[in-house]
């Protein structure tokens, strides 16, 4: 491929991109300012195991720095989710049936095997706007607006920061505020939480049905406040720390998670009557229900280290949260030059988290409901690690390449003490395992 | 809490009263302006990763804002 025909396919791509975006911004406003527009796309694989959730995404972030440092960055990201996901039930001795999500139907889960619900399938489209610009010679003030949809939730949200640099620039102390406004309009209705699930033929989707299902849409408010210290330690040597708060407020419950009720003795599930000709549960389970709100508070700090050609960039963010979830991330990436324009870059991450206090395995039949109770595995007690490499170069006509494939693994920690009965001896926590393989080209500027 | 507070913001303090005595010269700059040495070195990599993350673990955040906007499963 000629040299030429590789800037054909750049213009066209950029050109392709801003129509994407929904500007003609490619057009020169005022030319002699323009430093003009850089792409960076990027297309991604996630997929997991046992054929639970699979996500191909397409993403393009297009910048333009103008030449007094005001910068604009629009981003689009396009996401298409197939799969099945964990309920929350437990796998059993015996087949389970359930509700599906959107009613009228059931499924049913083999004995043995972790209950999937297999009907959820998404498309997600996200937009995103920021625009920066000094405020004076040492400062730098940013705003931005944030949407996204899918089927059944709406995300708006809007951030500003602002930053200062000083001690001839080897010092920026920052502060960012981001609020948001979630809506969730579930498939089949809102579920009232620790309410049992309902036969296929009741669930109709009707408000107030049985006293089951309520009002179609809930939503939820975040703000997040972040303030951050960067700090220049020498010529090969630069610290971040980030101290954030976030405070979630509204509908936090997942309205498509349920619990398993069990027998208090032998740990098993605990069989409901099956009326003629009604279709629905096979077993007792509950709709999951979470406090309404939740507090976090994060401490993050990041080094990048240069070490001849080689940088090490690492980080470790601990969280705490009045869910009594504590959690400890490491990362560690490895930027390694192999010649004239490519690297290598491994990359590490571990994490782990405790449990959250309402998180339970299951909810045991007669005894009274709790208040809270929820068995997603993401509230659970678990360790995760991801392992990857990443390859980049420039190519031919100096935009940038890479690709780059990581394993994630996740693994559950259940004390013995919350097993009961049968339970002993099953696999219920359900470990996840998956990769992501992304390309990604920048171009432009 | 306020306890955990009241750190941070010690250590804040401390931090940037030490810090005057750190950094470089405006000449000296060469390394930290490499494109490698910023604190994000690709956006969009990063900005998949805290999404991938923020679905499938209890924490998000740290290096930036939280966020939210996906019911995922």
């Amino acid at each position: 491929m000629s040299n030429k025909n590789k800037l054909n396919i750049t213009s066209a791509l950029a050109a392709a991109t801003c129509t994407l975006l929904g500007s003609g911004a490619a057009e020169p406003v005022q030319a002699q300012e323009e430093l003009g527009w850089g792409f960076n796309t990027a297309l991604l694989y996630y997929g997991e195991d046992d054929n639970r959730v699979q996500d191909l995404s397409l993403s393009v972030l297009g910048q333009r720095t103008y030449l007094d440092d005001k910068f604009l960055s629009l981003g689009l990201t396009l996401d298409t989710l197939t799969g099945a996901s964990p309920n929350g039930a437990l796998p059993q001795s015996v087949a389970q049936t359930f509700t599906q999500p959107s009613g009228g139907k059931t499924y049913t889960t083999p004995a043995g095997e972790f209950p999937y619900d297999d009907t959820f399938r998404d498309t997600r489209v996200a937009i995103s706007g920021n625009w920066q610009q000094p405020l004076g010679r040492m400062s730098l003030f940013n705003v931005g607006a944030s949407a996204s949809k899918e089927y059944d939730y709406l995300h708006l949200g809007l951030n500003a920061k602002f930053s200062h640099d000083f001690n001839q620039r080897n010092t920026t102390v920052s502060a960012g505020l981001a609020i948001s406004q979630d809506e969730l309009d579930p498939v089949g209705g809102t579920p009232t939480g620790l309410t049992e699930m309902i036969s296929a033929s009741d669930d109709d989707g009707e408000d107030g049905e049985g006293g089951r299902r309520k009002g179609p849409a809930e939503s939820k408010d975040i703000i997040d406040v972040v303030f951050g210290i960067t700090q220049v330690i020498s010529r090969n040597f630069l610290v971040q720390v980030n101290y954030s708060y976030s405070d979630s407020s509204g509908y936090l419950s997942d309205p498509y998670k349920v619990l398993t009720a069990v027998d208090g003795v032998t740990g098993d599930v605990v069989p409901v009557p099956q009326l003629p000709g009604i279709d629905g549960p096979s077993h007792l389970y509950y709709y999951e229900h979470r406090p309404d709100s939740r507090a976090k508070h994060s401490i993050y700090t990041q080094g990048k280290y240069y070490m001849d050609g080689k940088v090490l960039d690492l980080s470790y963010r601990y969280m705490t949260d009045d869910w009594e979830i504590n959690s400890h991330t490491i990362d560690a990436r490895l930027r390694w030059p192999t010649g004239d324009n490519r690297y290598l870059e491994p990359h590490l991450r571990f994490y782990s988290q405790t449990a959250a206090d309402f998180y339970t395995l299951s909810l045991v039949d007669g005894d009274a409901l709790p208040e809270y109770a929820s068995a997603d595995y993401r509230l659970g007690d678990f360790d995760a690690i991801t392992a990857g490499l990443k390859y980049g170069w420039k190519t031919g006509g100096g935009n940038d390449m890479s690709v780059r494939l990581e394993l994630y693994r996740q693994s559950g920690n259940i004390s013995s003490t919350d097993l009961i009965g049968n339970q002993v001896g099953r696999d219920n926590y359900p470990d996840l395992n998956a990769i992501i393989f992304q390309v990604g080209y920048k171009f432009g500027k | 809490m306020r306890i955990s507070v009241l750190l941070a913001g010690l250590s804040v303090i401390a931090t940037l009263s030490g810090c005057s005595s750190m950094g470089v010269e405006a000449w000296e700059r060469d390394v930290l302006a490499k494109d490698e040495m910023q604190l994000t070195t690709d956006a969009l990599e990063a900005a998949t990763d805290d999404h991938i993350y923020f679905s499938k673990e209890a924490s998000s955040g740290g290096r930036g804002f939280g966020g939210g906007g996906c019911g995922c499963n």
